[in-house]
């Protein structure tokens, strides 16, 4: 570096790369396409291991640097560090509802007539899923065998569905512990969260069917189809994420776990 | 990039909430209504009522516009910048 004002970036060692072979970069003829690397397994290990002693060094020379004091403690005291940060959040929050409550305030309808039933009838916007589950009734299958009949009423089959998914609900935990720390780790389980999610949004959408201006044989396809392609999708794009040789890299990265 | 993103959300959350107060004031009829925020508004009745009205666009333009500029215009101008001086410096 004779010309210091044109700075060029320097690697973290701060020496010339040197691309004849000398150095740790490999000769410019040599080196290895994207393919050959994902190929390679072998040295990875060692990569690894220069990857996080580089990381580690870092960190030391960083803490070697800081005028910090460090006690011998596991995190930060609740005062002042917590207490402020939650003090502004919930001053935010109250003064979120002062102001909203002041500038507009709800208006105040007549009370209702109790004696009266409304046309529609529906429970808590959290409980349509389960309400939409009772609206299966083109599903119910009429056998041949009893001669066109259904095996049991459709509200019979609407609470059955909801027996169903809450065991389908119940079971998969005892399918895939969930030991991934994210969804690119396991595209499948994560699929099938992502058609599970759309799946609990679309027949919630079904149970409102009246409100919905689609035709209802449409969305009643539609609850179904959606989860499956979202499902698909999510598939596709977190087994694209996983090619690579970062990939490769970052999954030993965070494969590292902590001993118990 | 993420002061870019902190500076649109800004604008946006900012904007939008000065533009849902107003347009809630002039124009809606009900909140137990279909439509809502999106009633033509009434005939100003005083100095402060013509510059509220006024201001209901001009929130609701600066919240769109605000979040588009700092998320898409001012990234992709920098990225065109880049590739820019790239292209010249490699050839």
């Amino acid at each position: 570096m004779t010309d210091t004002n044109d700075k060029t970036p320097e690697t973290d060692g701060g020496e010339e790369v040197r691309a004849d072979g000398t150095g740790i970069v490999a000769p410019d003829d040599e080196t290895p396409t994207w393919r050959e690397r994902k190929e390679r397994t072998t040295g990875l290990s060692r990569l690894t291991y220069e990857y996080f002693e580089r990381a580690r060094r870092e960190d030391q020379d960083l803490r070697q640097e800081s005028t910090y004091v460090e006690r011998d403690v596991l995190g930060f005291p609740t005062w002042p560090h917590e207490t402020i940060r939650n003090l502004s959040i919930a001053s935010f929050f109250v003064g979120m509802i002062l102001f909203l409550s002041a500038t507009m305030p709800p208006h105040i309808g007549p009370p209702a007539n109790p004696s009266s039933t409304p046309a529609i009838i529906l429970p808590d916007w959290y409980l349509y899923w389960s309400f939409g589950l009772l609206k299966l009734t083109p599903i119910n299958p009429e056998l041949a065998i009893l001669d066109g009949q259904k095996i049991m009423a459709d509200r019979t089959y609407g609470v059955l569905a909801n027996i169903v998914v809450v065991g389908a609900i119940a079971i998969v935990p005892f399918l895939n512990k969930g030991s991934a720390r994210r969804p690119v780790e396991e595209p499948f389980w994560a699929a099938v969260g992502v058609g599970g999610v759309v799946f609990a949004f679309t027949i919630s959408v079904l149970a409102v069917q009246n409100l919905v201006p689609i035709a209802v044989p449409l969305l009643f396809d539609l609850t179904f189809l959606l989860p499956v392609v979202a499902g698909f999708v999510t598939y596709a794009v977190l087994k694209t994420m996983r090619e690579g040789y970062m990939y490769d890299l970052n999954r030993r990265y965070y494969r590292l776990r902590p001993p118990k | 990039m993420a002061d870019e993103f902190i500076k649109g959300l800004g604008i946006l959350t900012g904007a939008g909430l000065a533009w849902m107060v107003l347009a809630g004031w002039y124009q809606t009829e009900s909140f137990e209504s279909t439509s809502q925020f999106f009633d033509p508004a009434p005939e100003a009745a005083n100095l402060f009522d013509t510059i509220a009205i006024a201001l209901i666009d001009v929130f609701a333009w600066f919240a769109i516009l605000g979040a588009l500029t700092f998320w898409v215009l001012i990234p992709a101008g920098r990225q065109a910048r880049r590739a820019y001086n790239e292209r010249r410096e490699s050839s």
